[in-house]
């Protein structure tokens, strides 16, 4: 073969997957979702450097911090690799493209390639936004949150090429066999990674931090932060520059060498819908004797919750999220808005009609449909079920930052109505939204391609939904977040002497304009189930 | 046991017409067939008459109830089996029996005898304690012949109910449908398994294009169809269907 051959084959792969990648509603999906992407990164960026000015961080440690984060990225993606999913295939790669005579290094290549290319397409607007935002911080040019921007892609590309090397390295000793390795080695990367934190602890050496700086989470932190912060770093920013491209060239360099073989059993297909588990075997956990209807639909949910990814994703959002509302409580921003207590909780809302959204059981509907249940009471069953573990983690985090918010408002009446007001008014939002999300879920929830609406269509609907979701959603919840910023003037006109009265008053429109919302939403939700055509 | 009363059913799908003024009227405790080439309609008349669809226009009556208007009365009589069922994978065999159970009112001191001499009957026994995403195709596809027997059902709406499955498999379910029509429930079977039809069914409908072509007993199809007297289904279907041509009408 020649030497334009493998290069040939790997932009005709490279093609082909693009076409089945950016059809229309793909990319009016990412253009939504690149809006989205570069709004949260405004908000979050914002609050840590309202967060980093009230503590008085120092770009050091925001080297630490950006170090950190990286290395989260960076752990996730070794994890991935080694379970098979460092090169992302689906079944039509296996039916389609495995099974022709391409030479595995030249598939390997142009997934790398593509991969990367797509990540540094998407990744792009978000990232610079990051870094314009703090060089206006730090009064640095343009031009260094650019050069700080592409260090992070680079890294990002790193991480991308070490997962698919590990994947690879599946069949050549630490594979699956020997699992022990594997923790061993994320343990490792993750202790090397999370040394910084160390800084935090006084009197430990400097000089323990400087470890991460050969690894590329230390490194891109270093460059990017550094770069952005105006840190003066001169030959240092161009040896850690060089060793980052050395990281580069040497996954790059692994990866094809190790791609010489065959080594498609050793990726992971992605098969939607379809669930992996540990255990093949599990005790019952669901009795029906003696039990209603309606209770055995509520323990069939929370055992599908409990054995499948869910659990662990509601899990992971929430300890996310969490840290998020601690930064963003100690930034100071609470203090001054109690609403932007509720403009925080509604995000923390919307993940939970995420979590809702993966609810909708389209598939499995025709055993619902074809028995005699009522689909809305069905459907309020399964949000009962569903909102429980929601508001078991949101309830704890809700009292961790509200109580000390509370404890520094008992000074100003009037201030303090609008937090207590906000409290049971974020997880009314939440259990809002979640319902919302149910609702949007029934409408327009996973439809399979072979069905009357085509995977494009679908693609389409998805998009749909999620602006519509998010709009009904604002226009429901806006009347608690009314009552929370008249709560003030209502106070001041009143008198503290009404305080009680009026809290108790409020909170009462609230809750019951909650319960009604809930069951319309939850209506509509079962009502659409009923509708539904594309069984 | 009850009868089945199709009259002048019709259903859109937008501008498609799946099913084209479809009357019928199936006896009861008969064996039903419906044959018909792929996206002619079977599944879409199959769906309707367990309520999972609305017809456009028509009545579908189980028995006495229509099933549009009280919907919940006539599900209680029908066992209905999807082409791909799709079970929820993250329960166990005996978990998920016991929640399509519940659901489809069998009653409790019932529920757990009916589980046990079922996943007896069909081999799974060893199965009770797995997960059902962990199962084989074949044996998910007893798990749901099993959901759908679970609440005694009066009237077994079958769709495909042999696809793909291999050949002990496909013994074993030919088994339990000649047992389940041999105990009176009246079955309505969509198959392209055409020896399945002519064993099983009294009688076989012919749907092409959402409209029924013929209805009939195999000698009678023989003579609508102007074929010979030893002509087996396949040809009479081949004929039958022949003068169609591709695709579904439109309005």
């Amino acid at each position: 073969m020649s030497l334009a051959s493998p290069l040939r084959t790997v932009g005709v792969l490279m093609r082909y997957w693009v076409k089945g990648r950016f059809t229309k509603a793909t990319i009016v999906g990412l253009c939504v979702g690149e809006a989205f992407g570069v709004i949260f990164t405004l908000f979050g960026s914002s609050t840590y450097l309202s967060f980093s000015n009230r503590v008085g961080l120092t770009a050091g440690l925001s080297e630490v911090a950006g170090s950190l984060i990286l290395a989260l990225y960076l752990v996730g993606l070794i994890q991935s690799g080694f379970n098979g999913g460092g090169l992302p295939v689906s079944s039509s790669d296996v039916d389609y493209v495995f099974t022709s005579p391409v030479p595995p290094r030249e598939v390997f290549a142009a997934k790398v390639l593509l991969n990367s290319l797509t990540t540094v397409l998407f990744g792009f607007p978000p990232v610079i936004v990051l870094y314009l935002r703090f060089s206006a911080y730090y009064h640095t040019s343009m031009f260094t949150a650019i050069l700080a921007g592409l260090v992070t892609l680079v890294f990002l590309v790193i991480g991308l090429l070490l997962s698919a090397d590990i994947t690879l390295s599946l069949g050549r000793g630490i594979g699956e066999r020997k699992k022990l390795w594997r923790n061993l080695f994320i343990i490792l990367v993750l202790v090397i990674s999370l040394l910084p934190i160390t800084l935090l602890i006084p009197g430990i050496p400097v000089e323990i931090a400087y470890v991460t700086r050969i690894l590329p989470n230390g490194l891109a932190a270093i460059l990017s932060v550094g770069l952005v912060s105006g840190t003066p770093g001169g030959f240092d920013y161009l040896f850690d520059l060089l060793l980052l491209f050395a990281w580069l060239g040497g996954f790059l360099i692994l990866g094809v060498r190790m791609a010489r073989g065959h080594f498609y059993e050793l990726l992971e297909v992605s098969t939607p819908g379809a669930e992996k588990f540990d255990q093949p075997n599990q005790t019952s956990r669901l009795d029906s004797r003696g039990k209603s209807i309606w209770s055995i639909v509520r323990v069939k949910e929370k055992i599908l919750i409990s054995r499948t990814r869910e659990a662990r994703a509601l899990f992971v959002n929430a300890m996310f999220l969490s840290g998020f509302l601690v930064i963003y409580a100690l930034s100071g921003s609470f203090q001054s808005s109690p609403t932007s207590f509720l403009f925080i909780l509604f995000i923390i809302g919307s993940f939970g009609s995420g979590t809702a959204s993966r609810w909708i059981e389209k598939e499995r509907l025709w055993i619902l449909k074809s028995s005699p249940v009522s689909m809305r009471r069905y459907v309020k069953e399964v949000y009962r079920a569903r909102v429980a573990p929601l508001l078991i983690y949101l309830i704890p985090v809700t009292i961790a930052v509200g109580v000390p918010l509370i404890l520094s408002q008992l000074s100003t009446p009037s201030l303090l109505l609008g937090v207590v007001l906000a409290l049971p008014g974020a997880l009314e939002i939440a259990g809002i939204t979640m319902a919302g999300g149910m609702f949007f879920a029934s409408r327009y929830g996973q439809s399979s391609a072979d069905d009357i609406l085509s995977s494009q269509a679908q693609e389409l609907a998805d998009i749909r939904r999620f602006l519509f979701q998010t709009i009904i959603n604002l226009i429901m919840v806006s009347p608690i977040i009314l009552l929370v910023l008249v709560s003030e003037a209502l106070a001041t006109i009143l008198g503290p002497g009404a305080l009680p009265v009026l809290a108790v008053g409020l909170v009462s429109v609230s809750v019951v304009f909650t319960g009604l919302s809930i069951n319309l939403l939850l209506n509509k939700a079962g009502d659409a189930i009923t509708r539904r055509e594309d069984l | 046991m009850v009868e089945i009363s199709i009259e002048n059913l019709t259903k859109h799908y937008g501008a498609l017409v799946a099913l084209d003024n479809v009357s019928l009227k199936i006896a009861s405790g008969e064996v039903f067939g419906l044959l018909g080439p792929n996206g002619a309609g079977k599944s879409t008349l199959l769906k309707t008459m367990v309520g999972i669809l609305r017809p456009t226009t028509g009545t579908i009556r189980i028995g006495p109830i229509d099933i549009v208007t009280d919907p919940e009365k006539a599900k209680k009589m029908i066992g209905y089996l999807p082409e791909n069922p799709s079970l929820y994978t993250g329960l166990t065999t005996q978990e998920f029996l016991q929640f399509v159970g519940k659901i489809r009112g069998v009653a409790d001191d019932l529920l757990d005898q009916k589980i046990s001499e079922s996943l007896k009957t069909f081999g799974l026994e060893e199965k009770r304690n797995s997960l059902v995403g962990t199962l084989s195709k074949g044996m998910k596809q007893k798990v749901a012949l099993i959901a759908t027997s679970l609440h005694a059902p009066l009237v077994l709406v079958l769709d495909e109910p042999l696809t793909a499955l291999d050949p002990k498999t496909r013994v074993s379910v030919k088994d339990w449908i000649g047992g389940q029509t041999n105990n009176g429930v009246t079955t309505i079977l969509s198959t392209h398994d055409l020896d399945v039809a002519q064993t099983h069914a009294g009688r076989i409908a012919i749907i092409d294009h959402g409209k029924i072509v013929a209805v009939g007993d195999v000698e009678s199809l023989r003579h609508m169809a102007n074929t010979s007297s030893d002509a087996k289904l396949e040809d009479i279907f081949l004929r039958l269907t022949e003068e169609k041509g591709e695709g579904p009408a439109r309005r």
